[in-house]
């Protein structure tokens, strides 16, 4: 069988207005080159993403964030703290004639962090198999966050969200945002992460190399480390500087 | 009147118009079909344009925000937004119901016939969708 072969950006640390516009210039990339991309971030300091449709008066609604800076996801679904996670992105081509999620990028992407986490010990299920019982469920005022939502393939551990992703269309291409939540974050103190709620230990190269073998393996991709072209260099920039660093874009809603 | 899909012109990409000429000027009205809609799956959020943006065929004039997934719509027409369904983004449920008549989005002036032609008629928009369910 023929593998694809894909782009591989190694974990960095950037500013949240750079995470998020090289993840749009890399999505709008795949849309002419058909080359899957995966991407594995940090952040230069803490920061509040916000989906792209909530409301930035609504972090009122989270206190122990307000002092961070936040940033405005190209994606949906809520916010989160961006302190003690892993985020990732993955865009691969599609047709334009397809609508609304990647249901089985998901499921996909998903099961590949089921089997890295297993290494690990720890045993994380989509939400959708949970039974109600064991599943804590907040209430909806609380529901700002990410982590305090459940979708079907949301993964979750000890009853608790610990994997949540987000997906955006480009024309021929589907651009997925993921997070992964390691430890809590003393900008989300309610929300325990997977060394809190199992005790194991994770280290944050490891969970890398393991996922991108795994999703190379389920998707038919050979992954090839690779950069920005100039073009989409030039590309980042202008979304820097036009929409995800631009005060007045992030704060339209 | 009622609109029936069946007299519609299809973009490859779901989006619906149904064009019409008054006073030797041809006017567009936009929506998504019901394709699109129950792919979508619990339309959530919508951004309209404002009036008087101009749109080329194949240029994004609005988003949706559904179930897992921010996606872009696209006009099917090239031309100026002329009025835009400002009480459809708090009433998405309805979408569902009636994509072809409540379920408008914008109307469009058209700048000119061209591009009309690429569109689907709704017996090749069903072929696609077919194909692709």
């Amino acid at each position: 069988m023929s593998l694809t072969v894909g782009r591989l950006f190694p974990l960095q640390a950037w500013s949240g207005a750079e995470n998020m516009a090289v993840d749009q210039s890399l999505a709008e990339s795949v849309d002419s080159t058909r080359r899957p991309v995966l991407r594995f971030y940090l952040w230069e300091q803490p920061t509040l993403s916000l989906g792209y449709f909530q409301r930035l008066a609504d972090r009122a609604k989270h206190v122990d964030s307000l002092p961070l800076d936040f940033v405005r996801r190209a994606t949906g679904g809520g916010a989160i703290v961006h302190h003690r996670e892993l985020t990732y992105s993955v865009a691969i081509p599609d047709t334009p004639e397809s609508a609304g999620a990647r249901m089985d990028l998901y499921r996909i992407s998903h099961q590949c962090w089921v089997d890295v986490l297993a290494l690990y010990c720890v045993h994380a299920a989509p939400f959708r198999t949970c039974p109600p019982a064991v599943v804590r469920k907040p209430d909806e005022s609380e529901s700002f966050l990410c982590f305090q939502r459940r979708t079907d393939e949301d993964l979750i551990v000890s009853g608790y969200k610990v994997l949540g992703s987000a997906q955006r269309r480009a024309r021929a291409a589907v651009l997925q945002h993921g997070s992964l939540l390691l430890k809590a974050s003393r900008w989300a103190p309610q929300l325990p992460g997977i060394e809190d709620l199992t005790s194991r230990s994770l280290a944050v190269e490891d969970l890398v190399a393991n996922f991108t073998l795994r999703l190379g393996a389920a998707l038919q991709v050979q992954w090839r480390e690779d950069g920005l072209t100039e073009v989409e260099s030039v590309r980042s920039s202008v979304l820097v500087s036009e929409r995800f660093g631009d005060r007045r874009w992030s704060a339209r809603r | 009147m009622s609109r029936s899909e069946t007299n519609l012109l299809f973009a490859p990409s779901h989006e619906w118009a149904d064009i019409s000429e008054v006073g030797g000027e041809k006017y567009a009205t936009i929506g998504i079909s019901a394709f699109a809609i129950e792919q979508l799956n619990d339309l959530v959020y919508m951004d309209l344009p404002e009036v008087g943006r101009v749109v080329n065929a194949g240029d994004e004039f609005g988003e949706v925000e559904s179930v897992k997934a921010v996606s872009p719509l696209y006009s099917p027409v090239s031309g100026e937004v002329i009025e835009v369904h400002s009480e459809l983004p708090d009433q998405l449920e309805k979408l569902n119901e009636d994509p072809y008549n409540f379920g408008w989005i914008v109307k469009i002036k058209l700048r000119d016939d061209k591009g009309l032609g690429s569109l689907l008629d709704h017996a090749a928009y069903q072929r696609q969708c077919a194909e692709s369910a």
